[in-house]
């Protein structure tokens, strides 16, 4: 079986700083895989490149079968990869609603004639959208599902990476990279958080996650396989127990030399 | 969708009478101290309703009966022109304050919407103002056709800083446009083509045969001149109000926002920057053309001092007063911004410093301004 | 006569090039701390030159003054008052702003910068008109060739210098300019090392609207002549300027104030249009150059974390 995402050689430098280096990954259809590694090890770079909001300087990337390598980030979106952002990244003045549908761009249409001039029509289209983002919401907190159309800025962290979350599933991707969603949350908060995010992915088993995140508790519960990152390179590869144990990661973590 | 707010329709017809009869009042009077008064009175009227929470009511009421309060301020617009029917100076006041509406309205879709700076108002105005000036000398193109030539150049023109404009962003896109307007204003005063400092006449406008520039008689009662211009600036701002709000509660208001607030996001979920970008830029300085190119036609003149960059100011001061994204809010800031220097002979001299104040003010203490924008409603009546 | 007039251009955009850099080094300081372009800081240089103005006539409405004398005393006043009013702005307009949107901060400072302006041209002695300003440095000229180099430019241009390489001596070789350097680089790491960020955002507010100033103080004494509208002009182009040598960095805006004039004087020479276009031209180079390589910014970009 062809996995879904895969990197060759992937190069990414900023001045002289390597960021990843001659990084292979492969993530295969509807596994979660856990990429870790210390601080400054290409994690999220690794992200960055892959959606576009980096080019690359070597290598490639190839997505469900075709070549992306060097895409716009919004040629990304459209292929079917989404990706949350560390630090928050709701639009805090808009509603629940409207950050939730940001996500679904691709399935909104977006023609001036039907947006300005058929009110019928798009109110059709807006109370699907509706109907769309409460069941999802629903998942995660019904209580949020009332306020739909209240401002996201007055809501806890947990509410707004539910609603990240929500915004990142709402379009239905193939592959959702997740870069530490459990970053300014409790350790209650984020078992909450990962449940939910299990109960979307029982219902849409062809939802693949590549999940950063420096909590090892979550990454050993949820990861199907872990790859370790160190210095932009590939270290250790394997389930998160075997990888756990490997002298060579423990070392990258600890800092021995 | 079910309306849980059940708001009143009576606060906003209440507002909307008593503001139309302050106007009233305020444009009637003539003596300073007696102006004076009353605008302590309507300061002092905002600050106790907004104190006692009265304003909760009409806000309200706007969000769940807002078609039919527009409807209703239409009626007060023509109340008011029709107290001051044959008063040539309010009724060029009133065409005034709703063309300069329109022209911020665009502004609003660039910078309130799609957070594409441009402090270059006056000079997109301007430039609807000149095609006005030397097509209505030069041809005998019908003049409704010109006002769409004057805001289709200030498009034109404006695309030529597109790149510029899209290449950079925040700080840099503002220096582009203000560079742009002060070069704007140079080039006037030099060149010979366009009358130099002393500017241009402009014919006034026809229609079908009928002569804007003439008083209108009806059964003995005579109309100002101006009620011809106001009643078509009155058709297009209420033209460019609707789509404005339109757009606002569409999927593109929502990919405006988002891509305001964060780009860099934005991109992430799809969104093809340059391409709202460019749209919001190119739609905002059509409206400005078209107001500018109309009000030349009001005014009958054209000069380079009308179009500075304290002019380009003057917009976004309506803007920002009025609180940005609200269309609502550009026409009441549209309405004090125009109509105070004019009332208050004694302040107009200084009138560009008082909005500078006046916004420098807003911005520490009040930054969403006198109306702000509230959480997009996709319908009226949708609960908020 | 070919050469003359050659010596004069080079001169001239000399000239040019030193008031554009002492510009152009304040939106950079301003940039380097606070992350903010100071959009009033034209319009500071404007007040400073009718500063130094209203102190050459103060004094001698009081009877006192010798050329040198007077010098010294409008440039000192120019550059203390202006040091003061970068203060004020920093401190009670842009800080109090840090939180809000970066859109309110350039409009209070462009809304400043228009207060600034407005209150030169209503509220100074017809201010609304150009002002002759005094021409205060000797104009004796030593003839090399067929030019003739003018002691106050030469004058002019080694003060202009001296103010740089005094800057940068501060900057690279004292404690204050090490704090410059660390808030620019991370405000959160300076504020852990223990430096005063506020006292130091207003130093770097005062020193480069000091130099704003200087640059007001010196534009009077070149063209004999100030207006309300200078600051303007010379605010979009230093400002253009600093862009043109990549925001944040004091040499880059140094070169790309002589650049920026360096390109006006081609233009000048070799454009065949009237002078009268000469700032249409300017402008227009402000918006080529924004288009060409608004390369600050992409630095800026690179650097945010996502």
């Amino acid at each position: 079986m062809t996995a879904l995402l895969e990197t060759g050689k992937l190069c990414k430098r900023f001045g002289g700083v390597v960021a990843l280096d001659e990084l292979d990954m492969a993530v295969a259809r509807n596994e979660i895989l856990g990429l870790i590694g210390p601080n400054g090890s290409g994690k999220t770079t690794f992200f960055n490149v892959v959606t576009g909001i980096y080019s690359t300087d070597a290598g490639r990337v190839r997505f469900d079968g075709a070549d992306i390598t060097n895409a716009a980030a919004r040629a990304v979106y459209r292929a079917g990869i989404f990706r949350t952002f560390q630090r928050s990244r709701l639009s805090l003045p808009l509603s629940i609603f409207d950050n939730i549908m940001i996500g679904d761009h691709k399935r909104l249409d977006q023609r001036l004639w039907f947006n300005l001039m058929r009110r019928r029509a798009f109110k059709r289209e807006f109370e699907q959208a509706c109907g769309r983002a409460r069941a999802l919401i629903e998942v995660f907190e019904p209580a949020l599902a009332e306020r739909m159309f209240e401002p996201v800025a007055g809501l806890p962290m947990i509410d707004r990476r539910r609603i990240e979350i929500c915004r990142a599933l709402i379009s239905e991707p193939k592959l959702l990279l997740l870069d530490e969603p459990s970053a300014g949350m409790t350790h209650d908060e984020t078992a909450e958080l990962m449940n939910d995010i299990f109960l979307v992915r029982e219902r849409n088993k062809n939802l693949t996650i590549v999940i950063v995140e420096h909590e090892m508790g979550v990454i050993e519960r949820i990861t199907d396989r872990c790859v370790v990152l160190n210095f932009g390179r590939k270290i250790a590869e394997g389930r998160y127990r075997d990888v756990a144990a490997d002298a060579q990661v423990q070392e990258a973590y600890l800092g021995v030399a | 969708m079910i309306d849980k707010s059940g708001a009143a329709l009576w606060p906003g017809l209440a507002v909307v009478t008593i503001a139309t009869g302050y106007l009233i009042a305020l444009l009637a009077a003539e003596r300073e101290t007696v102006i004076i008064a009353l605008l302590i009175l309507g300061i002092v009227a905002v600050a106790a309703a907004a104190r006692l929470k009265l304003l909760d009511a009409v806000h309200g009421s706007f969000a769940r009966h807002e078609d039919t309060l527009g409807r209703f301020a239409i009626v007060a617009a023509l109340a008011v022109a029709a107290f001051f029917h044959d008063d040539h100076f309010v009724m060029l006041l009133l065409t005034t304050v709703l063309l300069y509406s329109v022209a911020t309205l665009g502004l609003n879709i660039q910078i309130g919407y799609a957070g594409v700076l441009n402090f270059a108002g006056a000079s997109f105005f301007g430039i609807g103002a000149y095609t006005s000036a030397v097509l209505n000398a030069q041809t005998a193109l019908p003049h409704l056709l010109v006002i769409a030539i004057g805001g289709l150049l200030a498009a034109l023109i404006g695309s030529v800083l597109l790149l510029p404009v899209l290449r950079t962003r925040g700080h840099y896109a503002a220096v582009v446009t203000i560079a742009f307007a002060l070069l704007f204003r140079t080039f006037l005063e030099v060149n010979d083509v366009f009358g130099g400092p002393q500017g241009m006449q402009v014919k006034g406008m026809t229609m079908l045969g009928w002569s804007f520039n003439d008083n209108i008689e009806i059964g003995g009662v005579t109309l100002s001149l101006y009620m011809n211009y106001f009643v078509v600036s009155l058709l297009l701002l209420i033209g460019v109000f609707v789509l404005t709000q339109r757009l606002e509660r569409s999927w593109i208001g929502l990919n405006l926002d988002a891509l305001r607030l964060d780009e860099t996001a934005a991109a992430c979920f799809g969104l093809d920057i340059a391409r709202w970008k460019t749209a919001a830029f190119v739609v905002g300085n059509f409206l400005i053309g078209v107001a500018g190119a109309l009000f030349a036609m009001v005014g009958g003149f054209v000069a380079p001092n009308n179009y500075t960059f304290e002019d380009s100011l003057i917009l976004v001061s309506i803007l920002l007063l009025g609180g940005i994204g609200n269309p609502w809010g550009v026409v009441v800031a549209a309405v004090i911004v125009v109509v105070l220097p004019e009332k208050l002979q004694a302040i107009a001299e200084y009138r560009f410093l008082l909005y500078a104040l006046m916004v420098i003010a807003m911005l520490l203490f009040r930054p969403s301004g006198l109306l702000p924008r509230s959480v997009r409603r996709y319908f009226p009546g949708q609960p908020s | 006569m070919i050469v003359e007039l050659l010596a004069q251009y080079v001169m001239n955009g000399l000239m040019l090039g030193m008031m554009y850099a002492l510009v152009a080094v304040g939106f950079t300081l301003f940039f380097g701390v606070l992350d903010v372009i100071q959009f009033s800081h034209g319009d500071v240089l404007t007040v400073g030159a009718f500063t130094a103005l209203a102190a050459f006539v103060g004094l001698h409405t009081l009877g006192l003054g010798s050329r040198w004398l007077d010098l010294v005393v409008i440039v000192l006043a120019a550059t203390l008052a202006m040091a003061l009013l970068g203060m004020v702005i920093a401190r009670y307009f842009i800080m109090p702003l840090r939180a809000a949107p970066a859109l309110n901060t350039l409009l209070i400072t462009l809304m400043l910068g228009t207060v600034l302006r407005e209150a030169v041209r209503l509220f100074y002695p017809e201010g609304a008109n150009p002002k002759p300003f005094p021409a205060l440095l000797p104009r004796d000229a030593v003839a090399l060739g067929a030019f003739n180099l003018r002691l106050d430019n030469v004058l002019m241009l080694a003060a202009g210098a001296g103010v740089i390489v005094g800057l940068q001596f501060v900057l690279s070789r004292t404690r204050l300019g090490l704090a410059i350097r660390a808030v620019a680089q991370d405000e959160e790491t300076a504020r852990t090392m223990g430096i005063n960020f506020t006292a130091i955002v207003l130093i770097t507010f005062a020193i480069g609207s000091a130099m704003a100033a200087f640059a007001g103080v010196m534009n009077g004494l070149y063209y004999n002549e100030i207006n309300f509208g200078i600051g303007l002009y010379l605010g979009v182009v230093g400002f253009s300027a600093a862009i043109i040598g990549g925001l944040g960095s004091v040499y880059g805006a140094i070169l790309g104030g002589f650049l920026f004039a360096g390109l006006q004087t081609v233009g000048a020479v070799l454009l065949p249009f009237a002078s009268a276009y000469k700032d249409v031209f300017a402008f227009a180079v402000v918006i080529a150059i924004m288009a060409w390589r608004p390369t600050g910014l992409i630095r800026e970009k690179i650097s945010e974390r996502v």
